[in-house]
């Protein structure tokens, strides 16, 4: 899990160019909407690719998302939970 | 309709926003802008999302703001290519992804307009919005509807500009039409060659029908010609319209490229119809691009303020005062005329 949200922070800060922040700048409960990182929908697209595209996992109902991308330890524990049923 | 310039901005490989010049570096055939820190301009989180043209042309537009006393009524832009690397990243991802998970970034930014509606939504501008796609045409496009806009309501101030960027994808694919010099030269126009130098650019104008500058836009002319006696022919009719003869222009500003088959025209030109005049080029500090008039137009803004002509654009001497200027630029068939005074 530990790395897993390592590898997630060092994805998403290359996915969305966040080029001021390092990894260990950004909390695994951090919020990441809004308050917090301040990402916007866009970046929630780009998040979403993200997950197909590096971790082979899909947001079956778009109404999870606010849930799932809550924080990095979210995104990770969904996709754990999505990977161990598949 | 005169397009008065009340302020220009400007990202080029050679000439900067401030005035000052830069000696452009040539990587083997081909000139790439000096790029400014952007975060002096943009906010960082807006930022990280931009390609490279988009930060060039939304910065070049917001210093022509700063400089300029008004924020723009209307927003006009010219680019032949618009955001070829978030196109040539978004269809390439279509090929390797299979078509599926596609990032929406480059997606997005892969129009046209994504530039002169960045720059809107900067300056919270919600007035008219339009981005000319017309080839070596578009910038000259630009400027002519911002005259159209002018005429109805000269008080307005409308940002007008043009941009196109150099990519690697984009530098292939004309390279295989032979435009490119295939051995790294020193000098581009004297001597021509065999081929021209690739460049790009982004410069643009906060423009106004009222009289708030001297310097002014008099007149476009854009025409599709296939011989030598057709454009002059074209030339000496606009020079006409505008109550003018070859004499009248104090200096000429010539699109020459450093690729001999092109130049033969404007050295034809220079010995039948500008013998006695002034004459330089300045596609050596800016590279060949479709909007490179953008570039010209911001050169002959500072000609023409300034009342100098820089040493490198320059070919023979020079009378002042330059008071009527003249850009002719041909790309392949296209011909341009944009005629500025002071």
């Amino acid at each position: 899990m530990e790395q897993l949200m390592a590898d997630l922070k060092v994805q998403i800060i290359e996915a969305l160019n966040l080029k001021h922040l390092k990894p260990e700048d950004i909390g695994d409960d951090q919020p990441l909407f809004i308050e917090g990182l301040g990402l916007d929908s866009i970046d929630a697209l780009e998040l979403i690719v993200l997950l197909q595209q590096k971790h082979n996992t899909k947001i079956a109902n778009a109404q999870d998302g606010p849930k799932i991308f809550k924080s990095v330890r979210s995104i990770a524990e969904y996709v754990r939970a999505n990977q161990a049923a598949a | 309709m005169k397009l008065y310039i009340n302020s220009v901005g400007i990202i080029s490989p050679s000439l900067q926003a401030s005035g000052e010049w830069q000696l452009p570096r040539v990587d083997e055939n081909y000139l790439t802008c000096i790029e400014p820190d952007y975060t002096q301009w943009i906010q960082p989180q807006q930022l990280r999302r931009m390609s490279r043209i988009m930060k060039m042309g939304t910065t070049a537009a917001l210093m022509a703001v700063k400089t300029g006393a008004s924020k723009p009524d209307a927003i006009i832009a010219g680019t032949a290519y618009g955001c070829l690397e978030d196109t040539a990243t978004f269809l390439t991802k279509i090929i390797e992804l299979n078509e599926e998970a596609l990032n929406p970034t480059p997606f997005m930014q892969s129009t046209h307009n994504t530039i002169a509606a960045q720059i809107a939504l900067l300056q919270n501008c919600q007035g008219y919005n339009q981005t000319y796609v017309h080839g070596a045409f578009s910038f000259e496009h630009a400027l002519l509807d911002a005259g159209m806009l002018l005429t109805d309501t000269p008080a307005q101030t409308i940002l007008t500009g043009g941009v196109d960027e150099l990519t690697k994808a984009g530098h292939a694919i004309h390279s295989r039409f032979n435009k490119y010099r295939k051995q790294n030269t020193p000098y581009l126009i004297s001597p021509a060659g065999d081929g021209t130098w690739a460049g790009e650019g982004a410069a643009f104008f906060m423009l106004s029908g009222a009289n708030e500058s001297t310097v002014a836009i008099a007149d476009v002319h854009t025409f599709m010609a296939s011989s030598s006696e057709q454009a002059f022919q074209q030339l000496d009719n606009f020079l006409k319209q505008n109550q003018l003869d070859t004499d009248a222009i104090d200096f000429l500003l010539t699109g020459k490229n450093g690729d001999q088959k092109n130049d033969l025209f404007y050295d034809q030109l220079i010995d039948v119809r500008f013998s006695d005049q002034a004459f330089g080029a300045y596609k050596h500090l800016c590279g060949e691009y479709s909007t490179s008039t953008a570039f010209a137009t911001a050169l002959a803004y500072t000609i023409l303020k300034h009342q100098t002509v820089p040493v490198s654009v320059l070919n023979g001497s020079l009378n002042t005062p330059i008071k009527t200027l003249l850009i002719y630029n041909t790309y392949g068939p296209h011909h341009s005329l944009i005629l500025l005074t002071v």
